[in-house]
């Protein structure tokens, strides 16, 4: 079980061929491999969210994945979020509005929103709420994200007029 | 020359966090993030029992396991935390012939990383013979079933207080009630578990630790003391901390085996906690028992309090301060919160018992005193057909005494109790809501309102963060004209780096983009006692404000002498300095740096070299009381036991705002702590001594759709101190879990049911329910 396979991992559109055991958590290949720390564990047990990734644009927990799991498929991470030095509209409205403090979970939130406003462009608050409660926060009490993601929405709405 | 100072152009902004980009990026870095060339990794194996006698260890899988570098025990390691005899029991930082609770660390292995020493861990065979556990706090106090520490008894902290004339004034009153609070055993969780590492350095011979801390130089003080290095040979750095609450003020274990290892094997060495170590071995907190009588009045008046506190310590002190004794000590002098009861009396009682140690977790002592001292005033209401609101106005401290000098010989400071109460009411719609609840209980809807009127000691002399009364900024306008400063706080998301920087950007006439803060390394942090009690704003920020204007006096001064004007007249601000009135006489900061620096003979003459000085600020008060009300409105479903929260009022005064923005985060959080506190959060001991919640499926923290909207509105007081800041980290704490069940007790009214316990949960509720149908 400890002997190494080569694997082809697609993260951020950026394709690597490395060598993982089969039980390594891609959680852990991203961060200990490949270097992408911004992804975070913060309890290995698929409850808390920090980890979360887009897989095929799909928020899932790596922790709960095994890095093998998901070759061939398309694995977005926080880092994959901006291309250039500024910050999406999401992670813009995150600051205007104060929606992170420690920002641990930070990461887990920008994936799991990113996956919302795409499947659901222009959410309420109960969806919003609804999309995040696999996310703990543990500082912010949840508010200025949901007002964050609302703001953002909004301002998608008002650009598609 | 303080005009600016009175027109600051950033204290009370809501400034958006310097610290957000690299957060939002995925840049910042972690303590799980350093990683060093040839850097080892510890898993350790830890006890099952919460109490047995080793009768000997087989390591030898353990030992030739593929990629483990070393296998420490206590033989190779004998530290003892609490190596002074504070308490009479220092706890070993790896287990010596006995086990004291599940979790407590007692081999260690390192190897080349975290799957090769957790797969080497579970080889380890340890022998134990299991003891009956110690799990009980009023049976410990009775020494039952045994001893925790052979040689020490279970009580190991006592004290007794009583305000001179209570035995009088508690017969004499015409009324007397008696109730039991409790809390259960709550912990942090930060949602960046623990960790340490340590790396050499052979060249210099000097340690860097790197720690997720929220005292720098208390870790590293720690850390000399038990290692028995010169503190100088040792170099603390905080990474990024994902979180603290007061759970990251202590030294553990841990901290301690890692560093020792790194020294001995001349190699960098890690451990990071996993979530289930996390719960078994972070610090818990809480775990209070309340034994209290009230004396009162017909009309509602509370004459006199008589408490029993009691809070079950765990094994062993927690290093380098017991949360036991925080969580009692404070409690017993706050008791009385926002209301004139003249008279208190207080026996604590701290006691071992065969569970995790008990450390701080954000209002240390609040929740249980706040919970107490609500919970006392709804009682005296009820009991004489009174509206709550009517007994607490009764009873309220008034504008004109203060400063107040509480039964306990506390002094507040000014603050707005009342007012603070009236406009939480009027925000919720008080005045209709006795109606609008009795319409609803036609129809089988149990709504109820909770009030939690709080104070909150802040910037405390003494407290958990370094117990020091002061803090130190060294600031440099550097000779670009760029400012760094550097102070010995430990943030660990409340954006010091943003509010640190608005105070000195308003004395130094700097924008905020052109002010550093620097923070948690210990070589170029000045000693300060770090985060913890909510001292960073009210003396972190006093001390920033302090060193501003003193940066500010020089920076006059070297201006007045190059414009050829009186100091008087020269205006800082926007990197600038002008003559008052003559916008045109004007020199950049930059000009002025580079006067100090390079063109030092156009410095006049009793001025120094450079523009570089270190500051500290000492509060003359010995404490200062933020305080507010908060208000929940709950619906409780008689059937499924559920409590949704459907209204939350916060109305908060921590003096001046040094940014609102931030405030209102830490009220929001403090309320969905608040939240978990009230409904959720408990970690449970089986009859056996097992932690049963060792997972964040079993401890349950408040999910997106379990926190309500919060309206907030800021009074301000100021203190007496710099800025007139207060601190306001744990007041939403201290106020919440109380503000909720509260309102559950109002809620359940009709079936007498007046809550005794944190938390309340469904079964609770279907339990009080039918035991009154």
């Amino acid at each position: 079980m400890n002997s190494r396979v080569p694997l082809k991992l697609t993260v951020n559109g950026e394709t690597f061929d490395i060598e993982v055991e089969p039980r390594w958590l891609l959680s852990d290949v991203l961060r200990h491999q490949l270097g992408l720390v911004g992804t975070h564990v913060g309890c290995e047990q698929g409850a808390c969210g920090a980890c979360t990734v887009l897989i095929d644009g799909k928020p899932e927990r790596s922790c709960l994945t095994f890095a093998i799991q998901v070759e061939g498929q398309q694995i977005t991470t926080v880092e994959g979020l901006t291309r250039d030095e500024n910050l999406t509209p999401l992670q813009e409205a995150f600051s205007e509005h104060h929606a992170l403090q420690c920002g641990y979970c930070t990461p887990g939130m920008l994936l799991t929103a990113t996956a919302l406003l795409r499947l659901e462009p222009h959410p309420n608050e109960r969806q919003v709420r609804e999309a995040l409660s696999g996310n703990v926060c543990r500082c912010t009490g949840y508010q200025f994200i949901v007002d964050a993601i609302l703001a953002v929405a909004g301002d998608t709405k008002e650009d598609a007029r | 020359m303080t005009e600016q100072a009175m027109r600051p152009q950033f204290m009370g902004a809501r400034v958006k966090r310097v610290e957000d980009p690299r957060l939002l990026t995925g840049q910042a870095r972690y303590l799980d993030d350093i990683d060093l060339p040839g850097m080892l990794e510890v898993a350790f194996v830890r006890s099952p029992y919460p109490a047995a006698r080793i009768m000997g260890m087989d390591l030898t899988a353990v030992k030739s396991a593929p990629g483990v570098r070393a296998v420490l025990t206590f033989e190779d390691c004998p530290i003892l935390l609490w190596q002074k005899d504070s308490y009479q029991v220092g706890q070993p930082v790896l287990a010596h012939n006995e086990v004291r609770y599940v979790g407590e660390p007692v081999v260690a292995v390192v190897a080349e990383d975290r799957y090769q020493a957790e797969d080497a861990a579970e080889l380890a065979v340890v022998h134990y013979e299991p003891m009956e556990p110690v799990l009980d706090m009023v049976q410990s106090i009775a020494e039952l079933p045994r001893r925790v520490h052979a040689h020490a008894g279970n009580v190991f902290y006592h004290k007794e207080y009583t305000t001179q004339g209570f035995s009088e004034a508690f017969s004499q009153a015409t009324r007397h009630l008696t109730a039991t609070f409790r809390t259960t055993r709550q912990t942090a969780v930060t949602m960046e578990p623990r960790g340490t590492a340590a790396m050499p350095d052979p060249a210099s011979g000097r340690m860097t630790v790197y720690a997720s801390t929220q005292s720098p130089h208390r870790i590293r003080g720690d850390l000399a003391e038990l290692l028995g290095w010169a503190e100088n040979q040792i170099r603390v750095i905080v990474p990024e901390v994902g979180g603290g609450f007061g759970m990251k003020a202590n030294t553990y274990p841990e901290d301690v085996v890692v560093v020792w290892a790194a020294r001995h094997l001349g190699k960098p060495v890690k451990w990071v906690s996993d979530r289930t170590e996390s719960l078994l071995t972070d610090v818990h907190a809480r775990d209070d028992i309340h034994e209290v009588e009230v004396a009162y009045q017909e009309n509602g008046r509370i004459v006199a309090i008589r408490d029993h506190l009691m809070a079950d310590g765990g094994a062993y002190p927690a290093y380098p301060f017991s949360g036991a004794v925080g969580e009692t000590s404070l409690a017993s002098r706050v008791l009385p919160g926002p209301y004139q009861i003249p008279y208190i009396e207080t026996v604590i009682d701290c006691t071992y018992s065969n569970k995790t140690p008990l450390g701080a977790y954000r209002g240390v002592w609040g929740p249980i005193a706040s919970f107490v001292q609500e919970g006392i005033v709804d009682r005296v209401a009820r009991s004489l057909g009174r509206d709550p609101v009517e007994v607490r106005r009764v009873n309220m401290i008034r504008p004109d005494q203060f400063p107040f000098r509480n039964a306990a010989g506390m002094i507040y400071d000014a603050g707005s109790y009342g007012e603070s109460m009236e406009e939480a009411l009027r925000l919720v719609g008080y005045k209709d809501f006795r109606a609008r609840q009795s319409a609803l209980r036609e129809q089988g809807k149990y709504r109820g309102i909770g009030i939690s009127v709080f104070v909150e000691p802040t910037a405390m002399a003494s407290s958990e963060a370094g117990s020091i009364g002061y803090e130190s900024v060294f600031i440099r306008v550097e000779p670009t004209g760029k400012v760094t400063a550097a102070m010995g706080l430990g943030p660990t998301g409340q954006g010091h780096e943003t509010t640190m920087a608005q105070l000195i950007a308003d004395q130094v006439g700097v924008n905020l983009e052109d002010i550093v803060i620097l923070h948690g390394d210990t070589d170029s942090a000045p000693f300060g006692g770090g985060t913890g009690g909510s001292r960073s704003g009210p003396i972190g920020g006093g001390a920033a404000l302090v060193a501003g204007r003193e940066m500010r006096q020089r920076l006059v001064k070297l201006a007045a002498h190059q414009l050829e004007a009186a100091e008087e007249d020269i205006e800082l601000g926007h990197g600038q300095a002008w003559v008052a009135g003559v916008p045109d006489r004007a020199m950049t900061i930059r000009q002025l740096a580079e006067i100090a620096y390079t063109h030092v003979k156009r410095i006049p003459p009793g001025m120094p070299i450079g523009l570089e000085l270190l500051a500290r600020y000492r509060p003359e008060q010995s404490v200062s009381f933020s305080n507010g009300t908060h208000i929940a409105e709950v619906e409780v479903d008689p059937l499924t036991g559920l409590v949704q929260v459907l209204n939350y009022v916060v109305v908060n005064d921590c003096g001046r705002l040094i940014n609102p923005l931030i405030v209102e985060g830490q009220i929001h959080g403090g309320v969905a702590q608040g939240i978990g506190s009230a409904f959720l959060e408990s970690l449970r001991y089986g009859d056996d001594g097992q932690l049963m919640t060792t997972s964040l499926s079993d401890y349950l923290l408040p999910e997106a759709t379990d926190v309500p909207r919060i309206t907030i509105k800021h009074l301000v007081t100021p203190s007496a101190g710099e800025g007139g800041i207060k601190g306001m980290g744990e007041g939403s704490l201290i106020g919440a879990p109380t503000a909720l069940v509260g309102a559950v007790s109002d809620a359940l009214a009709p079936f007498h049911v007046m809550v005794d316990r944190l938390p309340v949960t469904p079964d609770d509720v279907i339990e009080w329910i039918t035991a009154r149908e």
